[in-house]
């Protein structure tokens, strides 16, 4: 069967009228699709009524829950672009958020941790107009082809976030992608783990959605428990999983975790990091029923854009593990540093799933998108080389972005913000990679302007109030100075050669 | 390499600082100083480094709060 829908949010509420089958289990118990078709369909009329400026995204504060995916569901549906942001967010991403965004309005899914001068919509009001009944929602506004559908706030070199805009279509051609290339079967019970402003949780959500499925959310604090995690994971029963590799591989830890105890999980999808040989050659001995597929894409082209399956052949065949092809409605082709089409270069992506930009920044949408050939194209700072049949295999970054445990960093980003610190002169931060080329650890190099008692520690708490948990450094080291290049700039490379001695 | 110096160089290299090899009743979690994260790779490098397999669904942050605590379950995993 060839899935080609045309229209994510009628294919959710097809999927959803009337249908008592459970849409999301949460700590809350399960949840029928019925009630997500009626409460998103009531809170968009209610939305709708509020006279909200229009075009402009609303953000939405909160959890892994049901009342986070009915919120997010009924602000498409009443016309506006979503702007999902974690409830363990410092307070101070919020107000930059709001500052960039200019959004309409904020909706608290969980209690706000401040108040903002924007019209606000609390987690009692969401409530009370789970059943608002006077209004129908007016079907023409709701969100679709070129409007923005979500925007997710990313790293950015200034130390200040950019809004990747994902329109409707860009999400539309993401889903049939996956509906189409990844054997997922109807009603298929996923596991939601990736927190909802993080990209990866779309690979999970809509698809899952659209199949009629069940997504099992998992919290941050299970997560976190890892008695609780291994107690919890087997009575799930699941069928996907879609996770960082890390996330696996603290899994792996467990013996119990493989078929015999999991015996219907028959799919796992990782994406944000580099999924290694030794990971997927440990999970496929451990659940040797089930397809593995490694995938690869930066948010700005909608979650992923390249797949392979991983096989015991192919684990044969290569020794660091391939992000696999290009899907069938996007062009992927690698420039060398003369900007020549080459067979090793940088990553370049055009196609229906690549966004329009970043959300009131027309600077850096200029200097990441292009027009090539009149194909909409992001030039992704991504390392690859690609075999005659097309097969790509990443190798590194043009810059100074990482992954850590899945999460995208731009190191610079840190340095801004540990920079910004009343007791900082400069600061430098660098990554520590173990043999696999994966991120194992942040070190920030520190020059002070005063001395300071406890000065990591110190440093460390003031940094987590400004930037998310994990931008902020294993390591601090306090140094009297710092290696310069040639032309008087911070030494970089000096200091990531002498972390990583071992390569 | 004795345990105890393994352990400590392992926490030292995680937490980023030398102190606990000085102060070996500091807590580690309560006070943030290892994340999930970071106790992932802390039981991934016991695995490695000194052979011990973690019963990771029968960790208790309590029983593995401070360095001291972790020196002492690791000595009674070795032994089992």
């Amino acid at each position: 069967m060839s899935y080609k829908l045309t229209n994510l949010i009628q294919a959710i509420d097809h999927q959803a009228k009337d249908n008592r089958a459970s849409c999301y289990w949460d700590d809350q118990g399960h949840h029928p699709y019925q009630d997500l078709y009626q409460q998103s369909s009531c809170l968009a009329a209610y939305l709708q009524t509020l006279n909200l400026p229009k075009k402009s995204p609303i953000i939405i504060y909160g959890d892994q829950s049901f009342l986070m995916i009915v919120t997010m569901l009924a602000v498409v549906k009443a016309g506006y672009a979503y702007i999902p942001v974690d409830a363990d967010s410092p307070q101070e991403r919020l107000i930059q958020i709001q500052q960039i965004a200019q959004p309409a309005a904020i909706i608290g899914v969980v209690e706000l941790p401040l108040t903002l001068s924007l019209p606000t919509i609390t987690r009692m009001d969401l409530q009370e107009h789970l059943d608002y009944q006077t209004t129908a929602w007016d079907t023409s506004q709701s969100v679709q082809g070129e409007d923005n559908f979500y925007i997710i706030f990313t790293s950015g070199t200034t130390g200040v976030p950019k809004g990747v805009q994902i329109s409707h279509d860009n999400l539309l051609s993401y889903v049939n992608w996956m509906l189409n290339d990844f054997n997922l079967p109807a009603k298929v019970r996923c596991l939601s783990q990736p927190p909802y402003s993080f990209d990866l949780s779309v690979m999970d959500l809509y698809p899952t959605l659209v199949l009629g499925g069940e997504l099992v959310a998992l919290s941050h604090a299970v997560t976190a428990n890892f008695a609780q995690l291994f107690q919890v994971l087997p009575t799930y029963d699941l069928e996907e999983w879609v996770s960082t590799p890390s996330f696996v591989e603290l899994c792996l830890l467990d013996k119990n975790f493989q078929q015999k105890n999991y015996p219907r999980l028959h799919h796992f999808l990782f994406c944000g990091e580099e999924l290694t040989h030794t990971t997927a050659t440990n999970l496929l001995q451990r659940f040797p029923e089930a397809q593995i597929f490694n995938t690869y894409g930066p948010t700005e082209a909608c979650v992923a854009v390249t797949a392979i399956q991983i096989t015991n052949v192919l684990l044969k065949q290569y020794s660091r593990l391939p992000i696999g092809y290009a899907k069938a409605d996007t062009k992927i082709w690698l420039v060398d540093d003369k900007q020549q089409s080459a067979t090793a270069g940088e990553i370049m992506i055009s196609g229906p799933s690549v966004s329009k930009g970043y959300l009131h920044n027309p600077q850096k949408t200029q200097q990441a998108f292009f027009q090539a050939q009149d194909q909409w194209t992001y030039r992704s700072g991504d390392l690859a080389t690609m075999n005659a049949d097309g097969l790509i295999f990443y190798r590194g970054r043009t810059d100074f972005q990482v992954k850590l445990h899945g999460f995208r960093i731009e190191l610079e980003d840190i340095d801004q913000n540990l920079s910004a610190l009343p007791q900082v002169d400069q600061a430098i931060t660098v990554p520590r990679y173990d043999a696999n080329h994966k991120v194992v650890q942040l070190i920030a190099y520190v020059v002070l302007n005063q001395p300071l008692t406890n000065a990591s520690a110190v440093l460390k708490k003031e940094l987590a109030a400004t930037v998310m948990e994990y931008m902020v450094p294993q390591r601090i080291e306090i140094r009297s100075q710092l290696p310069q290049t040639a032309n008087g700039k911070i030494d970089r490379k000096a200091l990531m050669a002498e972390v990583n001695q071992h390569d | 390499m004795d345990t105890k110096e393994t352990v400590l160089n392992i926490l030292a290299d995680l937490v980023g600082t030398d102190d606990v090899k000085t102060n070996l009743d500091q807590p580690l979690f309560t006070s943030g100083l290892l994340d999930s994260m970071a106790t992932v790779q802390m039981l991934l490098e016991l695995q490695q480094q000194l052979g011990i397999d973690v019963p990771v669904s029968e960790f208790n942050r309590e029983e593995w709060e401070t360095p001291n605590k972790i020196i002492a379950k690791v000595d009674s995993l070795r032994n089992e």
